[in-house]
């Protein structure tokens, strides 16, 4: 008898090797908590300093755990800067694979010299830049669970970026001293990444 | 006096006062979305690790995937436990993953490993296995998740449709072009009710 398509699937799974569903549910929890802390931690950022403007109460509202009091911008940069799930979870200052140059206010002259720098530069593999209309679709799917918090954010308060991947880690801490000075560049974060990972490290 | 108040609830909310309840209650009600979400891993993870399998050929990232996508659905556990069709959710969370991955994987320019032109299929059932999982990774990530939806999960159309939330005809369109690409690549190999 001639094998259908459906058991030819079956057949192709059969070499599972299986995973604790305890451990896996434990697993997504604890991640999954996260997720759900950061968003809410986000949200009440935001929302608070929409309420600012109105009193002091609109800082009550930010939860103890939000270190300074954090406006759109600086929760939009935090958010810019949640890491590809396959990446180092904190930013490295040595031995990074992957960095995102984050501008901000650069002019198109600015903006086109380090993008020139970058391709020319020859530590540097691949790189992509990032506008920031790019970037808002991302943001918006990512953070498609709070509508309120996407809908707090404009386009225009997004961080244009270039991601890159560095051909040797060993040189990301000179090359970052390097192109941290440039004008343009606010910031640059660097963290360690499979091949696999998106390049530049970061979740979108 | 007051000596004589019983305390009615668990030692926990031994407080007693507003505040302490709430939190308890919460606790609970926490506990609760807990015993439920791993009651869902228990039951729909090896199918979901499985179709994340065909989708990426790779067991290491099939279980991140599967992994990734029940850490999203517990952070909307709340809203989702209630009037949600869990198993459709999943997969559509896990398709946007695999979705996600691929375009990355091609706007990055990372190479990835490419499978050989030509599939050495011999007669024997080792390598029949091999040249179905092979043909899958020639097809556009959207027509993989037609095949497997549909072929290997036994979804209805309508319901793949909600899932990848495209039209029903789009669904047809795709499922008959990539099933015709599959008789065309593993040649007599096989056979499908459409």
């Amino acid at each position: 008898m001639e094998p259908g398509l459906r058991e030819q699937f079956d057949r192709a799974v059969r070499a599972d090797p299986g995973a604790d569903p305890g451990e896996m549910a434990k697993a997504a929890m604890v991640h999954g908590g996260r997720i759900r802390r950061r968003r809410r931690l986000a949200v009440a950022g935001a929302a608070a300093v929409v309420v600012t403007g109105v009193g002091a109460v609109g800082v009550m509202a930010l939860p103890d755990s939000a270190a300074p009091p954090a406006g759109p911008p600086a929760m939009v940069a935090a958010a810019m800067r949640l890491p590809a799930p396959e990446c180092s979870k904190d930013p490295v200052a040595a031995g990074a694979t992957d960095a995102a140059v984050f501008l901000h206010e650069a002019t198109d002259r600015q903006r086109s010299a380090i993008g020139r720098a970058l391709h020319d530069d020859e530590r540097v593999a691949t790189v992509i830049f990032e506008s920031r209309e790019d970037a808002y679709p991302r943001f918006a799917a990512l953070w498609a669970d709070s509508p309120e918090f996407v809908a707090s954010v404009s386009p225009d308060s997004l961080p244009e970026s270039y991601r890159l991947r560095l051909r040797d880690p060993a040189q990301f801490t000179a090359f970052s001293r390097e192109y941290a000075t440039k004008p343009g560049v606010q910031e640059i974060v660097g963290r360690i990444c499979p091949q696999s990972a998106p390049v530049g490290g970061g979740a979108w | 006096m007051t000596g004589t108040v019983t305390p009615s609830r668990p030692a926990e909310d031994a407080g007693s006062e507003p505040k302490a309840g709430w939190a308890a209650a919460r606790r609970h009600a926490k506990a609760a979305h807990d015993a439920e979400f791993t009651a869902f891993v228990a039951s729909a993870g090896t199918r979901l690790r499985r179709t994340a399998y065909l989708m990426c050929r790779d067991w290491h990232l099939a279980q991140d995937l599967a992994q990734q996508t029940f850490a999203k659905m517990y952070a909307a556990w709340p809203r989702l436990r209630t009037g949600t069709n869990l198993e459709a959710y999943s997969r559509r969370v896990l398709m946007n993953l695999v979705f996600d991955q691929s375009k990355r994987r091609s706007a990055s320019e990372v190479v990835v490993a490419e499978l050989p032109d030509h599939a050495d299929r011999g007669s024997g059932t080792p390598e029949l296995r091999l040249a179905l999982i092979e043909v899958l990774a020639r097809m556009s990530v959207e027509d993989q998740a037609v095949l497997v939806l549909r072929h290997a999960e036994d979804h209805s159309i309508d319901t793949v449709a909600m899932i990848l939330d495209v039209s029903v005809s789009v669904v047809k369109m795709r499922n008959a072009r990539a099933l015709a690409r599959l008789r065309a690549l593993l040649g007599d190999d096989f056979r499908a009710a459409d």
